[in-house]
């Protein structure tokens, strides 16, 4: 059993990787970025230059910044300047081409504040 | 107040290290007198923790920010039911509510079983006693619920999206369920410990374990449908760490509830049962440290907290010592009889505990691989949907076809002449039903179809079970009431197969269109004609309701409204679909409107057609309803036990 997902994961390679932007240097290819949304919001999912964005280490410990650029459906409502959020693209040239955003939910166990 | 708060829960803790060391030296010993002292204190126990809960449910209603937790979750706008949900809204509550559960159920399992197991019983209490010293050390020392601060006008509220009846009742479902597995754990680890590892802890806790499944599987569908409702993505589950966490305790407690009835009947299977049960309290735990630690990520974003180390030296601790006493104990767990023939009743029971130990543990796989490829590659990766997707597969459809025929076959051994005999008429029913299902057109998903004959099949071998049943009894209703286990039993796997109905129609065959309309303009999606009639803006006292309205022609006729809501206190969106349901079908259009401009009526529309969704939510009232009977105390069984038991007890 255990050979059979083992053998599954090491094969099929369904597996992405998850890395925040400070972790980006030297990477390329499809990646999942996790960060926190910063600087100002451009353009619109829905158009052609695609909605602009930038996102920072999500504890802050880095200056390291991401540019992305978003197709697709419209954003989760929740998504805006200074939120959590996982982007998944396809990372080149400096610059990620999102397809994928989720907003991680304000839960019951973070203080509103944030 | 808050310090009559803080004082209730330094008497819990003390109380709970007298029942672990007094009762564990009373058990040892074999001093009646000490072990009734250590009764008492698990029982006073709970009497002070309901003080703390008393004394933060008070705050909560007054409005009291001098409390830091009221102000962090409520303010004075929110109503009463929601402001008394936030005691388990936060981790401080959520952890209170965790340690009034479990000395409740602990304090009671132990009264009820203390005469008939009195040996057993001895040993259970400081079990329970060390969990409750866990928590309330948590809760007094780490993560306490009655921090205090200068009050500030007005707290910050709860988001939107969580002021839903779902959320009032979802989590503390699953906290009944997650804290219940711990009496049979607790039962479990006093059989080892007292060295009476004969099937008495499994009769004594198999409603503890009923009941503590039944929460956590109503619970978690209770947070499915909130996620579907309320979300907004047109899914339900995600397969997101956090909803594992729930996933996988309940999958290892279905394989013990199980596993148990060969234990019972055939003396086998005794090792596994208690690493089953040991499995099953353990995740319990461990999905609370993923969730509280932040090592992994999930969309819901649990604030890097305090607790993690902690959780995760109470695993490893209760993991290793857990291990140790089966260890220890393991002359003692030698099985009665062995397996006769791969055809028996006891044979299908251990696929069936493989199939769900392996789906449980490929999910567990999963939701470490991102801890494990940090460690070993030093890169954090992050497997998706298609892997899990593709164990339910693998692990779900077997389990499916195995649910059909285990309950038809009989103990020891049957020939395969004889079991072919039994299943020929769900066999041909399960025919008929793939065949029409290809002629409709369903074969366009293999998994689909196959889950849809399998589903068949085992409707089919339900209702022959029923109709042998009742000719023999002469009435449906006795012979419910004489088998209540069994036919209670019966009634939950039909729920499984709603539920595969459900998942497989709303998954396999869904239908999805994302489209920009003018104002005027139509589009079509399985059947649904929808025609963009403008976007309205009302501002109301708390929010703005920003709504799409589309008409819609066909399937349905008449006016669906989607679009999304401002709050301005907290200041938070919430996304808000249109969902029309067609009962016949079971089926739901379900409407998602991302971006709507007031004035010139463009909108930006997703439309999902799902089919047979709502068998899903159906399925969870069957599961309650059948969960219901098998629990439902039966006077003729309990006499059957102590019949059994009481030659056993000293």
């Amino acid at each position: 059993m255990l050979a059979i997902f083992l053998l599954y994961t090491a094969v099929a390679g369904h597996s992405t990787p998850t890395l925040t932007p400070s972790q980006m240097q030297g990477k390329s290819g499809k990646l999942q970025v996790v960060g926190t949304v910063v600087g100002k919001l451009h353009g619109d999912s829905h158009a052609s230059s695609g909605l602009q964005f930038q996102l920072a280490d999500p504890q802050g410990h880095s200056a390291k910044r991401v540019a992305v650029v978003y197709h697709g459906a419209a954003p989760p409502p929740l998504f805006r300047v200074g939120r959590s959020v996982v982007v998944t693209g396809v990372y080149a040239h400096g610059s990620l081409q999102g397809t994928d955003i989720v907003t991680k939910c304000p839960s019951k166990y973070t203080s509103s504040a944030s | 107040m808050a310090d009559l708060g803080r004082a209730a829960l330094i008497v819990t803790f003390g109380l709970a290290v007298y029942s672990l060391v007094a009762g564990g030296i009373a058990a040892r010993r074999n001093e009646r007198r000490l072990a009734a002292s250590a009764r008492n204190a698990l029982y006073c126990s709970f009497a002070s923790t309901l003080v703390g809960a008393a004394v933060l449910a008070t705050a909560l209603v007054r409005h009291d920010f001098s409390f830091k937790y009221v102000a962090a979750h409520t303010n004075r706008h929110l109503p009463v039911a929601y402001t008394l949900s936030a005691f388990w809204g936060g981790q401080e509550g959520s952890l209170l509510l965790w340690l009034l559960v479990l000395t409740g159920y602990g304090a009671l399992a132990v009264a009820i079983n203390r005469r008939l197991l009195r040996d057993l019983t001895a040993w259970v209490v400081p079990v329970i006693g060390g969990i409750a010293t866990f928590f309330s050390f948590v809760l007094v020392a780490v993560a306490s619920p009655f921090d205090t601060q200068t009050a500030p006008f007005d707290g910050a509220g709860l988001t939107p999206s969580l002021q839903n009846p779902y959320m009032v009742a979802h989590p503390p479902m699953l906290y009944l369920g997650y804290v219940g597995l711990s009496v049979p754990f607790a039962f479990a680890a006093g059989a080892l410990l007292s060295g009476r590892t004969d099937e008495r802890w499994i009769v004594a806790t198999r409603r503890w374990t009923l009941a503590a499944w039944m929460f956590l599987g109503f619970g978690q569908l209770l947070g499915a449908h909130w996620a579907y409702v309320e979300v907004g993505w047109g899914g339900y589950y995600a397969w997101d760490p956090v909803e594992n966490a729930a996933l996988m305790p309940w999958l290892a407690a279905t394989a013990f509830l199980h596993s148990v009835m060969v234990q019972e009947r055939k003396g086998m299977l005794k090792v596994w049962n208690m690493v089953l049960v040991a499995l099953a309290f353990e995740l319990s735990v461990f999905g609370t440290f993923l969730t509280r630690s932040g090592v992994v990520n999930s969309i819901h974003s649990f604030a890097k907290s305090s607790i993690g180390p902690w959780f995760l030296a109470f695993v490893v601790i209760s993991s290793v010592f857990s291990l140790a006493l089966i260890m220890w104990r393991l002359p003692l767990l030698k099985a009665k009889t062995k397996l006769e023939s791969a055809i028996s009743r006891e044979a299908a029971f251990l696929y069936n505990n493989l199939l769900l130990v392996a789906l449980c543990l490929t999910i567990l796989w999963g939701v470490l691989f991102p801890i494990v490829t940090q460690l070993v590659k030093g890169e954090t990766r992050t497997i998706g949907r298609p892997y899990y997707d593709f164990f339910l597969r693998t692990f779900g459809l077997p389990l499916l076809l195995l649910m059909g025929i285990g309950p038809l076959v009989a103990w020891r051994k049957t020939s395969l002449r004889g079991l072919m005999r039994t299943l020929s008429w769900p066999m041909a029913a399960a025919a008929v039903a793939g065949i029409v299902l290809v002629a409709i057109g369903a074969g366009s998903s293999s998994p689909g179809l196959i889950a849809y004959t399998f589903s068949t099949f085992v409707l089919a071998t339900i209702v022959v079970e029923l109709v042998r049943g009742t000719r023999a009894t002469g009435s449906l209703f006795t012979l419910v009431a004489r088998n209540r286990r069994r036919y209670g039993g019966y009634l939950v796997h039909a729920a499984v197969v709603l539920l595969a109905i459900g998942i497989a129609g709303s998954s396999a065959y869904s239908s999805s269109v994302e489209r920009r309309l003018a104002l005027g303009q139509s589009m079509t999606v399985a059947g649904y004609t929808l025609t963009n009639r403008g976007v309205t803006v009302d501002p109301k006292a708390n929010v703005t309701e920003t709504r799409a309205h589309l008409a819609v022609a066909g399937r349905w006729n008449g006016t669906i409204s989607s679009g999304d809501n401002q709050y301005v206190n907290p200041p938070e969106p919430s996304r808000e679909v249109g969902i029309k349901t067609d009962w016949l079908r079971g089926q739901d259009l379900y409407v998602i409107v991302d971006e709507a401009h007031p004035k010139t009526g463009l909108v930006f529309v997703q439309v999902l057609v799902k089919p047979l969704i709502n068998l899903i939510w159906v399925a969870g009232i069957v599961f309650l309803f059948g969960s219901l009977i098998a629990l439902w105390p039966d006077a003729r069984e309990q006499r059957r036990l102590v019949a059994r038991l009481a030659p056993a007890a000293p």
